[in-house]
C-alpha cells in the first residue's frame, strides 16, 4: 500500500517542477559546499607541508652552519650561533606541532577557520604559543563558510519543508483527500507513504551528492576510522531530517490550510536554527562569561615585569634547588645568562598558569552548559555530531593543544639543561632533538560522542513522527 | 485616497495576531540585543580604558634601562571599542583585541573573543545589526506577501477596482499602512537604542556619533524599503498568496543566509589569504636577505658603517661621534618597516579585494550591502580596524626611533649605558584618533550606491508590477 502511495505522488510531483528545482538546488549548494571543504583541507596540507619543509631546511642549515663554524670557515655571534642551544633552542631550531585535517575534514570547515592548526614550538613560556593563528579576513570568520555542514543544517530542513508543508492539505485543497480517503487506506498510512517517498528522495540525493561529492575531492575512506564516520555521519543527516519530515506531518495535521502550515514551518525553522541557538548563545555567555583577554594580558604582564624584578632572587633559589646545574665560577657569562633565562621561564610559566587555567576553566564551564541545552534545538546537535565527525570541532582542537603543550615540555626538558651547561651542539645532536608525533584522537570517543547526539536526534524525531501520526487521528477530513 | 487605503491597512495590520506576536517578538530581540550590545560596550572600553592607563603607567615605570631593552619590553595597544557597537558589533569577535608593540617587530593583534565562545557563536550571534538585517526583512514579508495577492483570491481587489481606486494609489497606499505598522515596531527600538548611547556618552559618544547614527538610521530605512517594495511586487505579480509567500521566502533565505557564505568562499578562491607561515617566512626572508633578494642585512649594515666613516670623516667606528649601535639599529628598523609596509600592505589589499567581491555580490543580494555600510558607520569593519593598526604601528615606530636615536646620542663610549624616566617621558601617551564618516562613506561608496539602486529599483518594480497586475 506504501508503495501505491509513493509511486502515486512520484508520478504527481513528477509533474510538478519544483522538485526538478529543488533537485538542482540541492545538487548546486551539496557540491559547492564539498568543494569549499576540499579547497580549505587542501590549503590546511599545503601549510603544514610548508611548515615541514621549513623545517627541513632550517635544520639543515644549523648542520652546515655548525660544520662551518667547527671549521672556523665562520664565528657567528652568539644569539645566531647554530651550536648554542639557546639560539637553536629559542629560534633557528624550533619546531612545528601541526594537526592534520582529519579524514572527512572537507565536509564541514567547522571551527578549524578561526582556531589555529600549527604552533612553532620554542623554549620561551608556554603563553608565547597562545594567539598565533592562521590569516584571515574576518568579514569571512564572522560570515562562516559554505560548507556540506551549513547545506545540511540550514538547507536540507528548508528542503524538506519546501516538499512537505502541503503534504496533506494539499490534497484536501484540491479535493483528492476525501476521494483518497474513501479507498481502504487510513490517513496515517497516507501521509507516511507521502513522507516515505520524499524522505527516500530527499536523502538518497543528499547522500549519493554527499559521497559522490567526498569522493570527487579526494576524500579517502581507506584512512583509518573513515568509513564508520562516514556512516554515522549519513545516520545524523538522516535522523536531523526525518525530525523535520516529522514536524512537517505534525504542521499538516492541525488541519490548517496550506499557506498557513507554511508560514508555520517557517517560523519553526527560524526557531530551531537561528533563534534558539543565537539565545543560547547569551544565555551561556551571561551565565558564564569569559574574563577578558585584555585583563589577562595585564595579568601576564605584570608577573613578567615581577619575575624580571627577582630575577636575582629567582636564580639564587633555582641554584638551591639544582644545584647540579650551578655554572662554575670561572663560567663565561652566557652559562649566568641561560640558568638564570629558564629560572625565569619556570618562575613566569609557574605564575601564569593560575590565569591560564581559569580562562580554561569558564571556557568549560561555557561548552558544559553548551552540551547540556543542545538538546533544545536538533540544529545544535547536528551541528555538534557533523563537526566532531569531521574534526573540525572544539573537541579534536583541546586534544591538539594537549599534545602540543605536552611536546612544549619535551622541547624545554629536552635544551634548557643543554643552554645552562653550555653544551655545544654537534649535527648529531641536531638530530636528537625532540620531534612532534601527532596522534589522532581515538576514534571510538569520537564515534561515542558523535553517536550520542544522532541517537539524541533519532528520538526527537521519533517522538514528533510518533506525536504527528497520533494529531492525523482527528484530522478533519472534511470541513 | 492613499490615506483611506493605507488607514484600512494599517488598522487590518494591526487587528492580525500574527502581526502582534511576530512584532512582539522582534522587538524583544531587538532590545534585548541592543541592551546586550549596551553592556558589552560599556565594560569592554572600560576594560579597554584601564588596560591603557595601566600600560601608560607600566611603560613610564619600568625603572632603569638601556633603551632598546626598553623598546623590547614595549607597550601594548587596545583596540578601543566604538560606542555604535552596540547596534553592529561587525567583525570585532574576529579580530584580535591587542596588539603588542615592540622592537623588530609588526605584531599581529592576538586573542579573537570568538576563540573563547562555543561554537554556537557560528550558528549565529544575537546582535542589533542580526535582528535589523535579518528578522526585520522577515516582518516584512509576513506583512506584505499576501497585500495583493489575497485581496485577488478574496475578489476584493475586483471591487477596489470597480469604485475606481487607481492601482497606484492602491499601492502606495499599502507601502504607507505596512511603513506605519513596521514604525510602531522600529520606534521603540530606536529610542532604546539612542538612550543608550545617550547613557553611554560620557566623553561625548552620542555628540561624536550622531552623524554616524543618521546615516546608519538612512541605510536600515532603505534596506526595509527594498524588501517592502520586492513583497508588494511579487504580490501583485504571484498567482497566489501561497507562490508569493515561497518566492519572497526564498528570495530572504538567499540573501540573508545563502549569499554571504557563498560569497566568502568564492572571494577567497579568487583572491587567497596566504598562510600566517608564508607571510612570516616572507618577512623574515625580506629582512634578512633584502627586498630585492640582493642585499642582504649584513652588507647592509657594512655600507651603512662606510657612509658614517666618510662622513664624519674618521677611519675606525670607535672614532665617531655617535654610538653606531644606536644607528644601526634605527637603519634595521627602518628597512624592517619598509619591509612589513609592502607586507602587510598586500596582505590588506587581499582583503580589501576581497570585501570589494562582497560588495559587488551585493547586486545580487542587498544584505551584503547594508552588513557592509553597518558595520562601516558602527566603526566595526576591517578598514578600521586596519585603521587603528596602522595608528598603533607608527606609535611602535615612534618609540623605537626615540630609544634608537637616545642610543645613538648618549651611549658612546659607555659599556652599560642606562636611561631613566625622562626619556620615557618623552614619548607621548598614545591616543587614537578614529577616522571621520568621510573615511567611512569614501570606503563604502559602492555598497552606498549599490543599496540606494537596489531601493529605487524595488520601488519602480513595485509601481510597474502593481500597475500591470491581473486583477482575477
Amino acid at each position: 500500500m506504501l508503495f501505491l502511495i509513493a509511486k502515486n505522488d512520484w508520478r504527481n510531483i513528477r509533474a510538478d517542477r519544483t522538485l526538478w528545482a529543488i533537485a538542482l538546488l540541492l545538487t548546486t549548494t551539496i557540491l559547492y559546499g564539498v568543494h569549499n571543504g576540499a579547497s580549505w583541507v587542501d590549503f590546511q596540507k599545503r601549510t603544514i607541508q610548508g611548515a615541514l619543509a621549513d623545517e627541513a631546511e632550517r635544520h639543515a642549515a644549523i648542520k652546515q652552519g655548525i660544520e662551518d663554524a667547527n671549521a672556523g670557515r665562520t664565528s657567528p655571534p652568539s644569539w645566531k650561533d647554530p651550536r648554542s642551544p639557546y639560539a637553536v633552542g629559542y629560534r633557528l631550531g624550533s619546531r612545528f606541532a601541526t594537526m592534520p585535517p582529519a579524514p572527512l575534514a572537507a565536509l564541514a570547515v567547522g571551527q578549524s577557520d578561526l582556531l589555529p592548526y600549527y604552533f612553532r614550538v620554542t623554549v620561551n613560556s608556554r603563553d608565547t604559543m597562545l594567539g598565533n593563528d592562521e590569516l584571515e579576513n574576518p568579514v569571512h570568520l564572522l560570515s562562516g563558510r559554505f560548507d556540506l555542514a551549513f547545506v545540511i543544517i540550514y538547507l536540507f530542513p528548508l528542503v524538506i519543508l519546501a516538499v512537505s508543508y502541503n503534504l496533506i492539505s494539499g490534497d484536501k485543497e484540491d479535493g483528492t483527500l476525501a476521494l483518497t480517503l474513501s479507498t481502504p487506506v487510513s490517513l496515517p498510512s497516507l501521509a507516511m507513504g507521502k513522507i516515505a517517498f520524499r524522505a527516500a528522495f530527499v536523502l538518497t540525493l543528499g547522500a549519493v551528492l554527499s559521497v559522490a561529492g567526498a569522493l570527487l575531492s579526494g576524500i579517502d575512506l581507506s584512512a583509518p576510522g573513515a568509513a564508520p564516520r562516514l556512516l554515522l555521519w549519513m545516520g545524523a543527516v538522516a535522523a536531523y531530517s526525518i525530525f523535520w519530515f516529522g514536524l512537517a506531518v505534525l504542521i499538516n495535521a492541525m488541519g490548517r490550510n496550506s499557506a498557513t502550515n507554511a508560514l508555520a514551518l517557517s517560523g519553526l525553522w527560524l526557531v530551531f536554527v537561528l533563534l534558539i541557538p543565537s539565545l543560547l548563545n547569551v544565555g551561556i555567555k551571561t551565565a558564564h562569561p569569559v574574563p577578558s583577554r585584555v585583563e589577562m594580558i595585564q595579568a601576564m604582564r605584570h608577573a613578567s615585569d615581577a619575575v624580571t624584578a627577582e630575577r636575582s632572587r629567582l636564580m639564587a633559589e633555582f641554584l638551591e634547588d639544582h644545584p647540579e646545574l650551578a655554572p662554575a665560577a670561572s663560567a663565561d657569562t652566557n652559562a649566568q645568562f641561560a640558568v638564570r633565562s629558564v629560572a625565569m621561564t619556570e618562575e613566569l610559566e609557574r605564575r601564569i598558569q593560575p590565569v591560564l587555567d581559569e580562562f580554561d576553566k569558564r571556557i568549560s564551564r561555557q561548552q558544559q552548559l553548551a552540551d547540556q541545552y543542545r538538546f533544545l534545538s536538533p540544529a545544535i546537535l547536528t551541528q555538534a555530531a557533523l563537526y566532531d565527525l569531521a574534526g573540525t570541532g572544539v573537541h579534536r582542537y583541546k586534544h591538539f593543544l594537549n599534545l602540543a603543550a605536552n611536546y612544549h615540555q619535551q622541547w624545554q626538558a629536552h635544551i634548557q639543561p643543554k643552554m645552562m651547561q653550555t653544551v655545544k651542539l654537534s649535527t648529531a645532536s641536531i638530530d636528537e632533538l625532540p620531534r612532534w608525533h601527532w596522534q589522532e584522537e581515538d576514534t571510538a570517543d569520537v564515534l561515542g560522542r558523535a553517536g550520542t547526539h544522532t541517537a539524541a536526534l533519532a528520538l526527537t524525531a521519533a517522538f514528533v513522527i510518533a506525536i504527528g501520526v497520533l494529531a492525523l487521528r482527528r484530522f478533519p477530513v472534511v470541513g | 485616497m492613499i490615506r483611506t487605503v493605507a488607514r484600512k491597512e494599517m488598522l487590518e495590520i494591526i487587528r492580525d495576531g500574527r502581526f502582534r506576536w511576530s512584532a512582539a517578538i522582534t522587538l524583544l530581540l531587538l532590545c534585548g540585543a541592543l541592551a546586550m550590545g549596551w553592556q558589552h560596550y560599556r565594560d569592554v572600553a572600560s576594560q579597554h580604558e584601564a588596560a591603557r592607563r595601566d600600560t601608560r603607567q607600566q611603560w613610564l615605570k619600568q625603572g632603569e634601562k638601556n633603551p632598546h631593552s626598553a623598546a623590547h619590553y614595549g607597550v601594548y595597544a587596545f583596540k578601543p571599542r566604538m560606542p555604535l557597537s552596540l547596534v553592529d558589533p561587525g567583525v570585532d569577535p574576529y579580530v584580535g583585541v591587542a596588539a603588542w608593540l615592540e622592537a623588530h617587530k609588526q605584531n599581529e593583534f592576538k586573542f579573537k573573543p570568538a576563540q573563547d565562545a562555543t561554537a554556537l557563536q557560528r550558528l549565529g550571534e544575537l546582535t542589533g545589526a542580526t535582528v535589523l538585517q535579518l528578522l526585520l526583512p522577515l516582518v516584512i514579508i509576513l506583512l506584505t506577501f499576501s497585500a495583493f495577492a489575497s485581496e485577488r483570491e478574496l475578489g476584493t481587489l475586483r471591487q477596489l477596482m470597480s469604485l475606481g481606486v487607481s492601482r497606484s494609489d492602491l499601492a502606495w497606499g499599502k507601502a504607507l499602512g505596512i511603513s506605519g505598522a513596521l514604525a510602531m515596531l522600529l520606534l521603540p527600538a530606536t529610542v532604546i537604542g539612542v538612550a543608550g548611547l545617550a547613557l553611554t556618552a560620557e566623553n561625548g559618544a552620542l555628540a561624536g556619533s550622531t552623524p554616524r547614527l543618521l546615516l546608519l538610521f538612512a541605510g536600515y530605512l532603505a534596506y526595509f524599503a527594498v524588501f517592502l517594495g520586492i513583497s508588494l511586487a511579487v504580490s501583485a505579480k504571484a498567482s497566489s498568496a501561497r507562490v508569493a509567500l515561497i518566492t519572497l521566502l526564498g528570495f530572504w533565505i538567499f540573501n540573508g543566509l545563502l549569499a554571504p557564505k557563498a560569497v566568502t568562499d568564492l572571494a577567497r578562491s579568487i583572491h587567497p589569504t596566504p598562510s600566517t607561515l608564508q607571510f612570516a617566512r616572507d618577512i623574515e626572508h625580506d629582512i634578512e636577505n633584502g627586498m630585492d633578494g640582493h642585499n642582504p642585512a649584513d652588507s647592509r649594515a657594512e655600507a651603512l658603517k662606510q657612509e658614517l666613516l666618510r662622513k664624519y670623516n674618521v677611519d675606525s667606528v670607535n672614532k665617531l661621534p655617535i654610538d653606531f649601535n644606536g644607528v644601526r639599529m634605527q637603519a634595521g628598523e627602518e628597512y624592517g618597516n619598509q619591509v612589513f609596509d609592502r607586507h602587510y600592505g598586500a596582505l590588506w589589499a587581499t582583503y580589501d579585494r576581497q570585501r570589494r567581491i562582497h560588495d559587488l555580490a551585493s547586486i545580487l543580494a542587498p544584505s551584503l550591502a547594508i552588513r557592509s555600510l553597518s558595520m562601516g558607520l558602527a566603526g566595526t569593519d576591517f578598514p578600521q580596524h586596519a585603521h587603528f593598526s596602522q595608528a598603533a604601528e607608527q606609535y611602535r615606530r615612534l618609540i623605537n626611533r626615540e630609544m634608537n636615536m637616545d642610543l645613538a646620542h648618549h651611549a658612546k663610549g659607555k659599556p652599560v649605558y642606562m636611561a631613566k624616566e625622562s626619556l620615557w617621558q618623552k614619548i607621548p601617551d598614545f591616543h587614537y584618533e578614529a577616522p571621520g564618516l568621510g573615511w567611512v562613506v569614501r570606503n563604502h561608496t559602492l555598497s552606498l550606491v549599490l543599496l540606494t539602486v537596489w531601493c529605487l529599483a524595488a520601488a519602480l518594480a513595485a509601481s510597474w508590477m502593481s500597475r500591470r497586475m491581473e486583477v482575477i
